[in-house]
């Protein structure tokens, strides 16, 4: 009878049992790519929302994300900084495990197999911690399977430290990753992923410090990163899609554009993506199909500035695909008309297109595409890290977003960057590119004090501001081992 | 004819007479038998009684509840004179205990006794409702204002932080599985007593001390509750019918702005937004001004910017104004009705019942119905077997909109705006109803009440089956075989606001709990000697409890509204909502018990258990729990005698360790959860540890020390205890955070100790006898506790809020459990406030909210949090007064508690810093800060606040209350009433909840709580929108015949 004490869970695995088959490890490697999912929404509030792209200060009330847009010293408590911390985390340690058990029981799987696995699972722990560097600075280093206990230990850990896995992890990805996937492995990351990841923590690592702890290291790796967007271009297997809406359109999903992107499908799966729609309010629906406000996330827009919208040429095309500026639900019944003056971000909406609720588009969300390593080649030019044609490129995309639009010659950096802004727009760079100009704090400062009209945000914000705080509760839970990043409280 | 005549004149003697009580009265209803055969009698009105029985000598039995049996013999035809004795040894004196009933004068451990069998004769719809302000050291809080939903029951604090913290249940000798609240409070998967008809309960048995309950094991650190049902007596069959039908009210309606003063906020708000819009704008421009700087079409609003015309124009056309409370709250009505037989012959033992009752809630669309039937009955096989079963079946209903918690329709109700469209009226944005301009999106919390459908139905059956041998004089084989069957069955509809039945979702879901115990005890039972009295017991027994969850919900809408169930929608898939799981765990035991008394004076007891449980780890999968009391009844004593006033006097001492098993059935086990992820276009499954493991969890300790004190004075009309206790919690089950890094944000473990101190004093005195009786019950309870280690190094555990940000609960070493963090608001701030420097968050200004700079670094962050209360209540107390005279009744329960606080959320939702306009907000904002020269009530701030608040000592409430809980007038019938019709009968007419008093000025009910005010693995439940307690008005009738 006293046998009867030993049950195990009869409605789910468990790990004894788990790690057993090719089935089981491709299980824990999707599980592990699963935390993907999240990253989209948090790029538009903690890069997006919080750079000059977006004025994201409520008419009534405060929301939990103006904190991050107003540059609040209490971001210690920020649900969405807690959450850029554990969640990449998460990825972490399911790709901890998933090495280490590949390591121990990886006989089941074959050669290939097991060596492509090993390559996605260190291209996304370095995804993840390139994440956490870009976002916190040092962060502590864990790389294999620990218990909490033995995790608590572990301080941060210097931001070079963390970088030099980063770097390790996706150059062994771009070793083991196969070149392209078809039919049912379309998504995953691909040797070109890793090598374009790669370019882009390489010239993340070359840019300034700003005197603060942060993920610029001032390397000077902009030749190492140019050999690597080299390579990618050479492939030949990405186009620079002459269309821009093209490369964002519903029925043209896994194009010559896209080197990485996170896969979502609708159908109330619980697969679908939320991020379409986090920013904007259910008037934006309502004016373009009657009753479809329950789409929307909230009732409150996170507008773009008017920087933003100033940026761009009137027939810019990019403008036309990422905001609508200004908009009205027509009259009905009783109700008026009411008109909202302020400019949308809808990007990746396709209203006809939606799902089953706000959280099931099935748009994908493209971390890393082709027009990005012809622009970060043109960075690593303009930074001496190789020979090429940066006016080239600078045409080639502002004419695929104005037609005949004039020609430039002696593109700056400066200029560079605001083509970014214009090329990338909700696409989640925008907080990060800005942190690779050394005027970044004044870019900022200058936008605040010109489009602030609400008085909300602080000002004028300093190089401290530039990273986040260590989530509260993770200083917390470390007993208060880590020490918190300084201007914050 | 002739013949029949003759044989009776030859075979039978006719035997009358009288039976009286000691004061001469004719008694009623006294059975007479004749010894050894069925031939009997009954008394009639005054005692008088006439029975045949056959021509040879023989022994009468004259038998009558609350009365000594006695024979008398006779040898030939003749009359009696009967004076029956009243039974000293009443049922009161004999109290149930762990496998077994103990003298009450022998009872060592701290045991509380609630004569349940007149529950009856007051309107209670729930055993634990029976509960509440009725015994020492129990704390019973009603969190729910829905009918049929389960109180949460605390007996000596609080001791564990993550397991379980409710009592373990047992009915008659059946222990039920013990099921905790969730982390919003309530019982989403059932109470333990969901279904249990209260009119059947004879006695309900506190076990507060380690031991009284330590043999009950890994499961009585919380106290354990034995619930005894009625049985049978020998006597004349009882049948009685009891009914009530009454009406309710919710006890009060939130201050809440009203539509004039909505509007004066909003306009108030927009007229702000505008002058800070661009220079140059006044909030004296009208519409058509701002239309134009806004570049708007006529007749166009940015309603952020413009307050709506019609709130200035007379008799506001084309708007209603609405108050939502009115509408949705309604006059509810209940009614019960039971009835039951029960008695006694010789070999036989019955009690049957059934019970009807149906409540219609304070708010539309609130429903619970209940079918209950029971039947225990029990055989005398022989002299040394017997055998018997306990049955009963259950049914409930309940129907639910989806009222409380954390965005359900109560907190739309209270936020959503009070105008409304003149055509959309009650149906505001709701339908093909559009939504008011500067409302929020709310939809019509009436139209969500009438046209979603929850209904929960449970169909429970509690059987027990057992057979009692007597190997030897007082040696006693019993084995019990006990199922608990729950079949619980939940469908909702709920339609979509703008599409109806299109875009309505549609869920359902099932469980079935299970839970088999077998158990087997050897007891003894001798007095040696005249003056060793001892009992002994051993016992195995065997817990197995299994639950299975089916469930099922719609995707892509319905067909069409007219069918709600779900063939009616237009597709199933998706497999995180559908699916079937199951789990399950095993208890094994081994139980023994001594206990001794030497001449009525000196008692002792031990018991031993050792459990195992496979919900623990592998090496630590059995505990021992032992235990052991004393007494000494000093009353007994020679010398005591002398003193005349003291009736009764006894010393108590018990320590005693118990165990908590209060967990997730596997989680000692690293299992996997699902993670699912696309490639391809097409689900692909993921699987990865979704708990940190723990291979060493086990048993959480509890350690109770208990002094106590019984008392008697002046023949007992002044009688009780009193107890101090120490309950030490060890080794406790905690989810402890980890470092996010770890990938998980929590793991359970053993760690940490917290300490529940206090005393509790129960007295009963008989303030008047005579014509008039006066009686009084009161208990009073003191508990204090304190958190005495965490984990490592004792750092404290910050519990997140989930969504918050910082923590506004705290568990540190030396404070209260749960302690409530938050920064303290001192007032509003001024502009010397600012000259002078007053520490602010960043944004603050004038008429913002002034905080208190706890560490003194001139800013304030959220190292400014301190603890400024704890959830639990210190004092805790209960007083029932009855008065009797000449067939009246009178019973008065009033109960309270002092020193506890809530954190509410509702408060923050609705009384918050720096609301929109578009929603409705607290009375309490009407006296907030509008500017310099009219600073308001100088505790709210101005409405529209320009920082990013923390979370303040604002939404801090005192849980103080004192409450009416129950008036009952009643009227014995009897008197008036013809014997021949009924035995008796009673009419009563009881008043719930009428009168008390609280400052909880957040929400409805100071005791609410429907939602998590922490991140997973902590219990602190707050209140996010609970429905107000209800008066009502009962009118009852008792008849027995």
């Amino acid at each position: 009878c006293e046998d009867e004490l030993d049950q195990s869970p009869i409605s789910s695995g468990s790990v004894p049992t788990f790690y057993r088959s090719a089935t089981d490890f491709n299980q824990a490697l999707s599980a592990t790519y699963s935390v993907l999912r999240g990253y989209p929404d948090r790029e538009l509030t903690l890069s997006e929302t919080r750079s000059d792209n977006i004025y994201g200060v409520s008419t009534q009330g405060i929301r939990p994300w103006e904190s991050v847009n107003n540059f609040a010293t209490t971001l210690a408590t920020s649900e969405y900084v807690d959450d850029a911390w554990s969640s990449n985390y998460t990825g972490i340690f399911r790709a901890n495990v998933l090495l280490d058990q590949l390591a121990q029981n990886g006989s089941v799987l074959t050669d290939d197999a097991r060596n492509r696995m090993e390559g996605e699972a260190k291209f996304l722990r370095a995804f993840y911690y390139f994440n956490l560097v870009q976002y916190f600075g040092p962060v502590p280093l864990v790389d294999k399977p620990l218990d909490p206990a033995a995790v608590r230990t572990i301080n941060r850990t210097p931001v070079a430290e963390v970088y030099d896995l980063i770097i390790r992890d996706l150059q062994t990805a771009g070793d083991k990753l196969s070149s392209s996937y078809t039919g049912a492995d379309v998504g995953r990351a691909t040797k070109w992923a890793a090598k374009g990841m790669l370019a882009r923590v390489y010239i993340t690592r070359s840019g300034p410090t700003h005197g603060i702890d942060g993920p610029g290291r001032g390397t000077n790796d902009y030749a190492a990163a140019n050999t690597l967007l080299d390579e990618i271009i050479n492939s030949k297997l990405f186009t620079f899609l002459p269309v821009y809406a093209d490369i964002f359109s519903y029925t043209n999903e896994n194009n010559k554009e896209v080197l990485f992107d996170i896969q979502y499908i609708s159908g109330g799966t619980g697969l679908g993506a939320s991020y379409p729609s986090i920013l904007v309010t259910g008037n934006y629906f309502n004016s373009v199909v009657a009753n479809t406000s329950g789409f929307s996330t909230g009732d409150e827009l996170r507008a773009a500035s008017d920087n933003l919208i100033n940026t761009y040429a009137q027939n810019d095309l990019r403008r036309a695909q990422a905001l609508q500026v200004g908009f009205t639900v027509p009259a009905s019944g009783s109700t008026p008309a009411v008109t909202e003056p302020r400019a949308a971000f809808k990007k990746y909406l396709d209203v006809p297109k939606r799902g089953s609720s706000r959280t099931d588009w099935s748009i994908n969300f493209i971390v890393l595409r082709y027009t990005d390593i012809l622009m970060m080649k043109a960075e690593c030019v303009l930074k001496g890290g190789g020979a090429g044609d940066v006016d080239g490129i600078m045409n080639q995309v502002r004419r695929r977003g104005i037609a005949n639009a004039p020609l430039v010659t002696g593109t700056t950096f400066d200029q560079l960057m605001e083509e970014r802004r214009r090329e990338f727009v909700g696409e989640g760079l925008r907080w990060h590119d800005l942190l690779r100009s050394p005027s970044a704090v004044n870019i900022m400062n200058n936008w605040i004090a010109a489009d602030d009209i609400r008085n909300r945000m602080r000002k004028p914000i300093n190089a401290n501001d530039l990273i986040y705080p260590v989530p509260q509760s993770e200083m917390a839970a470390s007993g208060y081992l880590y020490k918190q990043n300084p201007g914050y409280n | 004819v002739q013949a029949r005549a003759s044989f009776k004149a030859v075979a039978e003697w006719q035997l009358t007479g009288k039976v009286t009580s000691a004061n001469g009265e004719g008694i009623p209803g006294v059975t007479v038998v004749l010894k050894g055969s069925t031939r009997g009698t009954t008394t009639g009105a005054d005692g008088s009684f006439t029975i045949a029985v056959p021509e040879s000598a023989g022994t009468l039995v004259f038998s009558s509840i609350g009365f000594l049996t006695q024979e008398r013999s006779f040898t030939g035809a003749q009359s009696f004179s009967v004076k029956l004795a009243e039974d000293t040894k009443a049922l009161d004196e004999v109290v149930v205990v762990g496998y077994g009933t103990q003298k009450k004068a022998d009872v060592t451990g701290a045991i509380a006794t609630l004569d349940a069998s007149k529950l009856e004769e007051r309107p209670i719809l729930r055993v634990d409702q029976a509960l509440v302000g009725t015994l020492a050291g129990v704390q019973v809080q009603q969190n729910t204002g829905l009918p049929g939903r389960g109180f949460t029951v605390q007996i000596r604090g609080n001791g564990s932080i993550t397991a379980n913290n409710q009592p373990l249940y047992v009915i008659d000798g059946f222990p039920l599985e013990a099921v905790s609240p969730n982390s919003n409070g309530n019982y989403a998967n059932g109470s333990p007593l969901d279904n249990i008809n209260p009119n059947d309960i004879q006695s309900i048995e506190v076990l507060k001390d380690a031991a009284a309950a330590a043999i009950y094991g890994s499961r009585a650190a919380n106290g354990v509750v034995l619930v005894t049902t009625k049985r049978g007596k020998t006597g004349k069959p009882q049948i009685s019918f009891n009914t009530y039908a009454g009406v309710s009210q919710a006890v009060r309606k939130m201050d809440l702005l009203s539509s004039e003063e909505w509007i004066e906020r909003a306009t108030e708000l927009i007229n702000g937004a505008w002058v800070r819009s661009a220079p140059g704008r006044s909030a004296s421009d009208n519409n058509d001004v701002r239309r134009a700087a806004l570049k708007l079409a006529p007749g166009a609003y940015d309603p952020g910017l413009m307050p709506d015309d019609r709130w200035s124009q007379p008799g506001h056309p084309g708007l209603d104004y609405v108050d939502w409370q009115d509408e949705i709250f309604r006059t509810g009505k209940v009614q019960n009705y039971q009835v039951s037989a029960a008695g006694a012959t010789d070999n036989v033992n019955y009690y049957v019942s059934g019970n009807y009752t149906n409540q219609d809630g304070i708010v539309i669309g609130v429903n619970y119905k209940r079918y209950s039937a029971r039947a225990n009955m029990e055989v005398q096989a022989s002299k040394r077997l017997k055998f018997g079963l306990n049955i009963s079946p259950s049914y409930s209903i309940s129907n639910d909109p989806g009222v409380e918690g954390k965005d359900n329709i109560l907190q739309k109700l209270i936020t959503t705006a009070p105008v409304v469209e003149s055509t959309a009226g009650l149906n505001t944005n709701y339908g093909k109803f559009d939504r008011y301009l500067w409302a929020n999106s709310n939809n019509s919390p009436y139209s969500l009440l009438t046209d979603r459908q929850q209904r929960s139905t449970n169909f429970r059956t509690l059987s027990t089956v057992f057979g009692e041998l007597q190997i030897i004089e007082g040696l006693r084989f019993r084995t019990t075989l006990n199922l608990d069957n729950n079949d619980a069955r939940n469908k909702s509809y709920v339609p979509n606001a703008t599409s109806g039945g299109l875009g309505a979702t549609g869920t359902f879901s099932a469980y079935r709990k299970q839970a088999f115990v077998n158990e087997n005890t050897l007891g003894y039972n001798r007095t040696l000697f005249d003056k060793h009295s001892i009992s002994a017991l051993a016992g195995y027994s065997y817990n197995f409890f299994k639950t299975e969850t089916d469930k099922l919900k719609s995707s892509g809408g319905f067909v069409n509204g007219a069918v709600t169930t779900l063939n009616g929608a237009q597709n199933i898939s998706g497999t995180a909502d559908n699916g079937t799981s199951e789990t399950q765990n095993v208890l094994l035991s081994y139980f023994g018990r001594l206990q001794y008394a030497f001449d009525g004076k000196y008692l002792l007891s031990a018991s031993v258990r050792r459990d195992g449980s496979s919900r623990f780890g592998e090496n630590d999968k059995w505990g021992v729990f032992p235990a052991a009391s004393v007494g000494w009844r000093i009353s007994q004593e020679s010398f005591m005698q002398a003193v005349k006033p003291v009736s009764e006097l006894k010393l108590r001492a018990s320590l005693g360790y118990s165990g908590n098993n209060g967990i997730g059935d596997y989680s000692s086990v690293p299992t996997l959860g699902i993670y699912n992820y696309v490639f391809g276009n097409a689900l692909s499954t993921g699987q990865a540890p979704n708990i940190a493991a723990n291979p060493d969890l086990r048993w959480e300790k509890s350690r109770t020390v208990d002094f106590g004190l019984d008392y008697g004075f002046l023949k007992n009309r002044i009688f009780g205890s009193f107890d101090y206790y120490t309950k030490t919690s060890s080794d406790l089950l905690l989810n402890q955070p980890v470092p996010g890094s770890s990938g998980f944000g929590s793991q359970l473990v053993n760690i940490g100790e917290v300490v529940n101190r206090g005393w509790e004093v129960e007295m009963n005195t008989r303030n008047l006898t005579g014509a008039f009786q006066w009686n009084t019950a009161l208990n009073l309870t003191h508990n204090q506790n304190q958190v005495k280690h965490l984990g490592a190094g004792d750092a404290p555990i910050e519990i997140g809020t989930a969504a918050y940000g910082a923590a506004s609960v705290l568990l540190q070493v030396g404070q209260p459990m749960y302690s409530i963090y938050v920064v303290e608001q001192t007032g509003i701030l001024t502009q010397q406030d600012l000259d002078n420097g007053t520490p602010i968050i960043q944004g603050q200004t004038v008429g913002d909210p002034k905080y208190f700079d706890a560490n003194g670094d001139g800013i304030i962050s959220v190292a400014d949090r301190k603890i400024m209360g704890q959830p639990s209540p210190k004092l805790v107390w209960g007083i029932t007064n009855t008065f009797n005279y000449k067939g009246f009744d009178l019973s008065v329960l009033v109960q309270g508690q002092n020193g506890g606080s809530m954190y509410s959320l509702i408060g923050r939702a609705i009384d918050g810093t720096s609301m929109g306009y578009n929603q409705n907000v607290s009375g309490n904002q009407r006296d907030r800060w509008r500017s310099v020269d009219s600073p308001g009530a100088g505790i709210r701030g101005q409405a529209r606040a320009n920082f990013s608040p923390l979370l303040s000592s604002s939404w801090l409430y005192s849980t103080n209350y004192y409450r009416v809980r129950n008036i009952t007038v009643g009227y014995n019938l009897g008197n008036v009433l013809n014997k021949r019709i009924a035995q008796g009968a009673r009419v009563y007419l009881s008043a719930e909840n009428f009168f008390g008093h609280d400052n909880y000025t957040g929400g409805y009910n100071v005791e609410a709580t429907n939602s998590s005010n922490s991140s997973d693995g902590f219990s602190v439940a707050t209140d996010y929108g609970g429905l107000p307690l209800t008066k009502s008005m009962t009118l009852g009738l008792n008849v027995t015949f």
